[in-house]
């Protein structure tokens, strides 16, 4: 997996691309999170347009980064999810528990 | 620590998580080969990912010592993949449901549960060797 970042109006959006599926790969995620979150940023957009597909790991991270962000007045959201990371995020519930958007610029403008 | 070992069909590998993708990368490679679908190879490489991390964590107990080893057996109607670690078993019908309300924020929990819905039937098989997860899936071809 690679991970690559980017900024629109004060929101951090944030591109992984290829497979999140644990491992050393997965942590860039995570530890990325956390350090926005130390760094006092508080509004993500999670850009998964280029991720193939991710394992509950991946959902974990997702999870993990979304309950710190709120538990510390933030809030994290996803754009773009895949067909097939959809089909997971329906399976486990979690559908109910993100705001998914179709585009990043939908995603961003919700957090004004 | 040895390295991975790719004989055929079956690759063994070390207990370490670093190796989950050079399994994802043998999968993903047989199955293209075998000109299953996109989509189904996705189920498969999940479901495997899934396997693996549980015979490295839970299995294995993170011993590089102990292996992990992972076999594809393909026909023209369904695919199954074996996972076989070396460790002790569990029960899995006391895995906690993870669409639970209560259980639903947890980071962990869900992968079984994942391998469930993607594969057509999941089955463990426990002895003093090791416990081994057999998946398998009816193909839909291109």
């Amino acid at each position: 997996m690679k991970l690559t970042q980017r900024e629109v109006a004060e929101v951090v959006v944030l591109e992984p691309k290829g497979k999140i599926m644990g491992g050393p790969d997965a942590t860039l995620l995570h530890d990325r999170l956390h350090e926005l979150i130390n760094q006092n940023r508080k509004k993500v957009v999670i850009d998964l347009a280029k991720v193939e597909w991710m394992n509950s790991t991946g959902l974990g991270i997702l999870i993990s980064g979304l309950t710190t962000m709120r538990n510390n007045g933030g809030e994290l959201k996803l754009a773009r999810v895949t067909e097939k990371i959809e089909s997971l995020l329906t399976i486990t519930k979690l559908i109910t528990v993100f705001e998914n958007y179709d585009s990043v610029e939908a995603a961003v403008e919700s957090f004004k | 620590m040895d390295e991975p070992r790719i004989s055929g069909n079956t690759i063994v590998i070390p207990s370490d998580m670093v190796y989950l993708a050079t399994v994802d990368e043998f999968i993903s490679a047989r199955l293209t080969k075998a000109g299953i679908t996109n989509s189904t190879i996705a189920d498969l490489a999940i479901s495997v990912s899934e396997a693996v991390t549980n015979a490295i964590i839970h299995g294995n107990r993170n011993d590089v010592a102990k292996k992990v080893t992972v076999r594809i057996e393909l026909n023209q109607t369904r695919v199954r993949i074996f996972v076989k670690d070396q460790g002790h078993g569990f029960d899995p019908d006391v895995i906690p449901n993870p669409t639970d309300k209560e259980n639903l924020l947890k980071r962990v929990g869900r992968g079984i549960f994942i391998v469930r819905s993607l594969v057509d039937s999941v089955e463990f098989s426990f002895s003093d060797q090791g416990t081994e997860l057999i998946l398998k899936k009816n193909l839909a071809r291109e």
